[in-house]
């Protein structure tokens, strides 16, 4: 195969000139509903008792942080589009200007990881919202823990939150995280979380806007 | 069952415990050479730098321990074990093992759930619809793009390299939602199920080829530009033939399970191996690079695909196998049933001989290679760190 970019451009110019060319790709969310809300995962809306292999439905009710969104409960349960399936239980206003996550993954599959590198993406665009990955724990003002427990990570958790100053949020991300999922069990145990992010994987909608939230946005 | 226990015949895939897989046989023998890779013996001067498990640098947590007298790389070793997950398969049932599965690797879940229902359809000897086959390589091809993306994604950044690499992202992100609106799910998890599959392919083509003009636009640009492909070039050349997906298709190797006829019918689609001779993370950017101009083409042509009605899963026993071409190489499910349950569940990982190449083809390099060579890779430890319960 042969590509040429060709039009005699030098190449800091073609890269300067495709960065203009493709304009402003960034959508409004949150402050504007999302563009393209996927089916799954989103709030599940139903009634009955379907069999649910993570328990999510009991008594009637959803529990967004259990379900993996594998369709066992439909027709009778069903996914709305709408994306606000997290829980804030603490926010940290001190972070609106400068919040900088430090990313675990203590035992995914891969699929959130995907997820959570996606807010940063030109439809997302993280940093708009001063939103910040950082490669150090003692950078981070959260951590965000992906996956289940698993006994080869359980220290470099410990020791990554212990290396985070003060204030400091731990943010559970993902089914296996918030509840064990189908999987397993969560690597620090639900009520230990300041917000969590619900999905399998969440998505980036609900990622970015459950992270504004909290900061008291 | 399509394959047999026995001597080794055909090329090699790759290994699950005691079980040598073949490209025609499984063995308990494993291929010359595959045990020897010489033990580095630490010279006077060198010491061990650990990278990880945990580090914002990696997709994953994984442990590399780099052995160096400063700057030259003179082995490498890599642990996956840190994140091992320990999956409760065995004694269930087919629709709630593939749940499991296709958590295996959530990035190429396609592949990982695809191999195994196929493994699943051998030992029951199920028929499988065209329709249904289509609707697989349609999946399969959407994965590889993704994933495909990603890689490339993944090499520009260490470079520093803005625009290329946000624009790679902003496409990889459109692939995302195609792939929503194809299977309800962004990761495929939920789509299918033993002889059927809940994709339609319905308005996909136009989507697609706007990403396909996209991607040619930057393709060409990359390859014009001289300080990113500097920290390409000759950056972890790989040194032997055991090697799977487009680590061995960059070295000049035809290996590519979508050439097999039986398993799914590419040769009825613009399906080519694409193959280069550079064996450096440079040939391994091209492979991918023209396969994902290549996956939309053969997404084209399956034509107009719908969704298929879910069949009662059979409660079968038996045991069977099936391969197939994950955008990181083979890919290989084995299954032993009874009576619908799982009895016995295996597979093989392309990452096991990508980590193999990746060690080897390290030594000699330099720290700055290091990020370049292990992203041209495309491993991904999720699938190489479960135990199967
Ligand atoms: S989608 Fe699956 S996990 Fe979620 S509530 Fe329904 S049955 Fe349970
Ligand atoms: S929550 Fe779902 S997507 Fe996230 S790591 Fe667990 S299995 Fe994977």
């Amino acid at each position: 195969m042969d590509i040429r970019v060709g039009g005699g451009y030098s190449m800091s110019n073609f890269w300067f000139g495709e960065g203009i060319r493709k304009g402003k790709k960034t959508e409004r969310f949150p402050f504007a509903p999302p563009e393209e809300p996927p089916e799954r995962p989103s709030r599940m809306e139903g009634s009955g008792e379907p069999y649910c292999p993570t328990q999510a439905i009991k008594d009637g009710k959803w529990d967004a942080g259990r379900c993996i969104f594998c369709r066992f409960c439909e027709p009778g349960y069903t996914p709305t589009g709408k994306q606000d399936i997290f829980k804030v239980n603490r926010t940290e206003p001190v972070l609106k200007k400068s919040f900088y996550i430090y990313k675990l993954d203590s035992g995914a599959c891969g699929a959130c990881n995907v997820e959570l590198e996606t807010i940063f993406d030109p439809q997302y665009d993280a940093n708009r919202l001063n939103i910040f990955i950082t490669n150090s724990p003692r950078h981070a003002d959260a951590i965000v823990v992906m996956g289940v427990h698993t006994d080869g990570m359980k220290e470099a958790l410990k020791n990554a939150y212990e290396a985070m100053p003060e204030p400091k949020l731990i943010i559970s991300m993902g089914a296996c995280s918030i509840s064990g999922g189908i999987i397993g069990e969560s690597p620090i145990g639900r009520e230990k979380y300041h917000v969590e992010i619900a999905g399998c994987p969440p998505s980036p909608y609900t990622i970015l806007e459950a992270l504004a939230r909290a900061r008291g946005d | 069952m399509r394959y047999k226990f026995g001597e080794p015949s055909g090329r090699y895939i790759g290994h699950w415990g005691k079980y040598h897989v073949y490209a025609d046989s499984i063995s308990e023998i494993a291929p010359d050479g595959y045990n020897d890779l010489p033990v580095h013996k630490m010279a006077p001067g060198e010491f061990n730098f650990q990278y990880g498990p945990s580090t914002g640098g990696l997709m994953e947590s994984v442990g590399i321990t780099l052995t160096t007298p400063g700057e030259l790389i003179n082995s490498v070793a890599v642990d996956p074990s840190y994140k091992a997950r320990s999956l409760k398969l065995k004694g269930k049932s087919i629709g709630e093992a593939l749940l499991l599965v296709e958590r295996i690797n959530g990035f190429h879940a396609a592949s990982n759930s695809l191999s195994f229902l196929m493994a699943v359809e051998d030992a029951l000897d199920l028929e499988v619809t065209v329709e249904v086959q289509k609707a697989r390589i349609l999946q399969l091809e959407l994965e590889r793009i993704r994933s495909n993306l990603e890689v490339i994604k993944r090499l520009c950044e260490p470079a520093g390299f803005g625009v290329p690499t946000n624009q790679l992202g902003y496409l990889r992100e459109k692939v995302s939602r195609i792939i929503s609106g194809v299977a309800g799910h962004r990761f495929f998890f939920g789509a299918n199920a033993p002889g059927c599959s809940r994709v339609s392919s319905s308005g996909i083509n136009e989507k697609l080829s706007e990403v396909g003009q996209e991607f040619q636009r930057l393709y060409a640009g990359l390859l014009e530009s001289k300080i990113f492909l500097n920290r390409l070039q000759n950056n972890g050349v790989t040194k032997d033939s055991l090697l799977t997906g487009p680590a061995a298709r960059a070295s000049g190797l035809r290996y590519d399970s979508r050439t097999v006829r039986g398993e799914l019918p590419y040769m009825e689609t613009p399906f080519y191996p694409v193959v280069r001779e550079e064996k450096d993370c440079f040939g391994r950017f091209c492979v991918r690079g023209e396969e994902v101009l290549n996956s939309i083409d053969i997404i084209a042509s399956l034509g107009s695909l719908k969704e298929t009605v879910r069949t009662e899963i059979p409660k079968g026993s038996g045991e069977g196998c099936a391969r197939l071409e994950s955008p990181q190489g083979d890919i290989f499910y084995y299954v032993q049933l009874k009576n619908g349950s799982i009895e016995d569940l295996w597979h093989v990982s392309p990452g096991t001989l990508n980590i193999r190449a990746f060690r080897e083809s390290m030594k000699g390099n330099i720290f700055t290679d290091f990020h370049f060579n292990w992203e041209s890779f495309g491993i991904w430890i999720s699938e190489l760190g479960v135990v199967i319960q």
